[in-house]
C-alpha cells in the first residue's frame, strides 16, 4: 500500500524551475532516501509533499487521497516532520514540547490532557530519551534537541514521518542513535519514512540491516537514479552527480552479515562543480 | 502537584482584587482605615454618601479596577507577541498600536478637546497602525514574521512623525502638555464610564489570548514547524493579533501610553512560572494587573502632585527586575 504517491509534479518559484517530473511512490513500512547535491531541490520538494508549497503540476497522493483535499489538521495526522535543526527560543520542558504533536488532535480551542501526556511520554520512550523528560531543551545538546523532535514527531501518531537531513548536525554517537531510532520505527511500528539526507551510507546503514530502502538521487532539477541503495549509489553515478571519486566497500558485518559502504577517494577536475 | 496548581491558581485570581482593595486605603486625602470601612458599608448598604464614600467608591476604586484591566491587557499582549514573533525582546507596542494610539489622542486633543473623542481616536488610530502593520507583513509572505516586524517598526515611525508634528503645531499652554502627559500615561481620568469603554475590547482581547494560549506555544516552533503540526498559520497568527490588539489599543486609549509593562512583566512571569503560555499568559495577566495598580498607588502618594505612570514603571521596575535575573539566575536562558 503506498503511503505517498507523487506523479508527475514540477514547481517554480516566480517562474524558476526547481524540479520537474518528479515521480515516486513509498509504501506502508519504507524508506525512501532523497539524496542529491546542495540546491538540487529536495528540501523544496519535502515542503510540496508537507502541503506548504504546492506543485504547479501534476499530483501528490497521501494514503489514498489528493493531498490538496485535507484540511491542516488532517494532514498533520499523516504526516510529521523533524526539521533540519530546531531553532530553539524559549526555555520550553522537554515533555512540553514533544506533547506539542498532539496538536492535530486537540479541538481548536483546548489544550493536551493527561491521555496527550502519556502518548508524549510514550513517545520519549521510543525516541530512547525518557531521562531528558523534565529538563529545559534550551539546556541541551544539539543531538538531544533532534532526539526531542524526534519524539514530538512521534506523539503526532502519524503513519509517514519527512525528515529534512535530520542528522546533518549531530556528532557520530547521535547520528547512529537517530539512524537506529527511525529503523525501529519502520520494524516495530511499520511507519513510512521520507528523507533527504547528503549522507550515501545513511542509505546503506538501512540496506545492510534488511529494511525496504530506495534511493532516489535528485540531481538536474529531477530524480535521474532511482532503486536500491546498491543500485543508485555506484562510483560511476556518484561521479557523474557530485563529480567525485569514491570506492564502494563490501565488507562483513556482525554474524557474517554483509555491510556496504561508500568511501569519498577525490574531487574529480576541482573548480567544476559537479553536474551543473 | 495538583495541589500547587489550585494554590497558585487561587493567588493568580485573588492578588489584583487584593492590590485594588488595597487601593482604597491608600490616597492623598485623610481617612482612616475605619472610615474607609465606612465608606464600603455605606455604598453597599445604600446610605445616602459623605466625602469619604464618594472618594473610595468614585475616585479610588475605579482608578484601581481600570489600573487592574490596563495592566493585564498590557502584559498578556506582550507575552502572547513574544510567543508568537518567537522573540523575547518583543513588547505589546510591537505592531505600532502605541504609536498611533498616540498620534490618535494627539490629534483628538488638538480638535475636540474632549475625552470621549481622545479614547476612540487613540483607540481608533491604534488598530489602524497594526492594519496598515499587518499589510505590510503580506507583502511579501515567505517570511511573514520578519515583515511583520518591519511592518511594525515603519508603522511606528509615520505615526510618531506625525505625532510630532501635531506636538509642533499643537497650542504650548494648554494642548501641548495635554498631549504629553497623555503620553507619559495616567489613570487620572478614570470613571466607571471609562471602564465599560475600555472593558469590551480588553475583555475580547483576553479570552481569545487565554483560548490561544496553547496554539501560541505552538506558533513559538516556527511557521514551518507549527504548519506540519497542523496549525494553519495565518490564520491563528492573525487571530492572536486582533486579540492582543483590542486589548492593547482598548487599554491605552483610556489610560495613555504606559511603557514597560507590556515587555517585562511578561519576563517576570518566564522567570516565576516558566515559558509554557498556558500557566505564562495568566501568570502575566495577574502580575501586569498587580504591578500596576501598585505602580498607580505609589504615584499618588509618594509626592503632592501625581507622578506619571510611565515614569514610575520603568523607575521601580526595572531595579525589581535586575533583582528577580540575578535571584533565579537568568531563568532558563
Amino acid at each position: 500500500m503506498n503511503m505517498i504517491s507523487v506523479r508527475s509534479a514540477s514547481f517554480s518559484y516566480d517562474g524558476v524551475n526547481v524540479f520537474h517530473d518528479i515521480n515516486f511512490d513509498l509504501e506502508q513500512g519504507g524508506i525512501l532516501c532523497l539524496f542529491g547535491p546542495n540546491g538540487c531541490g529536495k528540501t523544496t520538494l519535502l515542503d510540496n509533499i508537507l502541503g506548504h508549497l504546492e506543485p504547479e503540476e501534476g499530483s501528490i497522493i497521501i494514503d489514498g487521497k489528493e493531498l490538496g483535499r485535507y484540511s491542516h489538521r488532517e494532514i498533520a495526522r499523516k504526516i510529521a516532520y523533524v526539521p533540519q535543526v530546531h531553532e530553539r527560543t524559549f526555555p520550553y520542558r522537554v515533555i512540553d514540547i514533544v506533547v506539542m504533536g498532539r496538536t492535530p488532535y486537540l479541538s481548536p480551542y483546548s489544550s493536551p490532557g493527561r491521555e496527550d501526556y502519556m502518548i508524549a511520554e510514550n513517545a520519549l520512550e521510543m525516541a530512547g530519551i525518557t531521562q531528558l523528560k523534565d529538563r529545559l531543551y534550551t539546556r541541551l545538546s544539539g543531538g538531544e534537541t533532534q532526539l526531542v523532535i524526534l519524539a514530538r514527531a512521534l506523539a503526532q501518531n502519524a503513519p509517514i514521518i519527512i525528515m529534512d537531513e535530520p542528522a546533518s548536525h549531530l556528532d557520530f554517537r547521535h547520528e547512529l542513535l537517530l539512524l537506529e531510532t527511525v529503523a525501529g520505527l519502520v520494524e516495530k511500528n511499520n511507519l513510512s519514512i521520507l528523507v533527504s539526507t547528503h549522507s550515501p551510507n545513511h542509505a546503506f546503514y538501512f540496506e545492510n540491516r534488511g529494511l525496504p530502502v530506495r534511493v532516489a538521487m535528485m540531481a538536474e532539477r529531477r530524480i535521474i537514479f532511482m532503486g536500491t541503495p546498491g543500485d543508485v549509489i555506484t562510483e560511476e553515478k556518484m561521479k557523474r552527480v557530485f563529480n567525485i571519486n569514491t570506492k564502494v566497500f563490501t565488507g562483513n558485518g556482525a554474524e557474517n552479515s554483509k555491510m556496504k559502504f561508500i568511501v569519498p577517494v577525490g574531487a574529480a577536475n576541482r573548480g567544476d562543480s559537479g553536474e551543473e | 502537584m495538583k495541589f500547587k496548581r489550585i494554590i497558585l491558581a487561587l493567588a493568580l485570581v485573588f492578588a489584583p482584587f487584593a492590590c485594588i482593595v488595597l487601593s482604597a486605603f491608600l490616597g492623598r486625602y485623610p481617612l482612616s482605615p475605619v472610615e474607609i470601612f465606612h465608606a464600603i458599608v455605606n455604598r453597599l448598604s445604600g446610605v445616602a454618601p459623605d466625602v469619604g464614600t464618594n472618594i473610595v467608591w468614585e475616585i479610588r476604586l475605579p482608578r484601581a479596577i481600570l489600573g487592574s484591566m490596563v495592566g493585564a491587557s498590557l502584559a498578556v499582549s506582550g507575552a502572547a507577541l513574544q510567543g508568537l514573533f518567537r522573540n523575547p525582546l518583543v513588547s505589546s507596542g510591537m505592531l505600532g498600536v502605541s504609536a498611533g494610539a498616540g498620534f490618535g489622542a494627539a490629534l483628538a486633543i488638538v480638535l475636540f478637546h474632549n475625552t470621549f473623542m481622545i479614547y476612540l481616536f487613540a483607540f481608533l488610530f491604534g488598530i489602524l497602525a497594526v492594519a496598515l502593520s499587518y499589510m505590510i507583513g503580506r507583502i511579501y509572505d515567505t517570511a511573514p514574521v520578519i515583515m511583520l516586524v518591519l511592518g511594525g517598526v515603519i508603522v511606528s515611525s509615520i505615526f510618531s512623525a506625525l505625532l510630532s508634528l501635531i506636538k509642533y503645531i499643537a497650542d504650548p499652554y494648554v494642548e501641548l502638555p495635554s498631549i504629553v502627559f497623555w503620553l507619559m500615561g495616567s489613570l487620572s481620568s478614570a470613571s466607571y464610564k471609562s471602564i465599560l469603554i475600555s472593558s469590551i475590547p480588553v475583555f475580547i482581547g483576553l479570552a481569545g489570548l487565554m483560548l490561544m494560549r496553547w496554539r501560541i506555544n505552538v506558533l513559538s516552533m516556527g511557521d514551518r514547524e507549527a504548519r506540519s503540526m497542523g496549525l494553519n498559520i495565518n490564520l491563528d497568527r492573525a487571530v492572536v493579533i486582533i486579540c492582543t490588539t483590542l486589548a492593547t489599543a482598548g487599554a491605552v486609549c483610556v489610560s495613555g501610553i504606559i511603557g514597560w509593562v507590556g515587555l517585562v512583566i511578561p519576563h517576570m512571569g518566564r522567570i516565576i512560572a516558566g515559558n509554557d503560555n498556558r500557566i505564562l499568559i495568566p501568570v502575566s495577566m495577574s502580575l501586569g494587573a498587580c504591578f500596576l495598580v501598585i505602580i498607580d498607588n505609589l504615584g499618588r502618594i509618594i509626592t503632592g502632585g501625581e507622578i506619571p505612570l510611565s515614569i514610575l514603571t520603568a523607575i521601580i521596575g526595572g531595579p525589581f527586575f535586575v533583582y528577580l535575573l540575578k535571584k533565579t539566575k537568568g531563568g532558563g536562558w
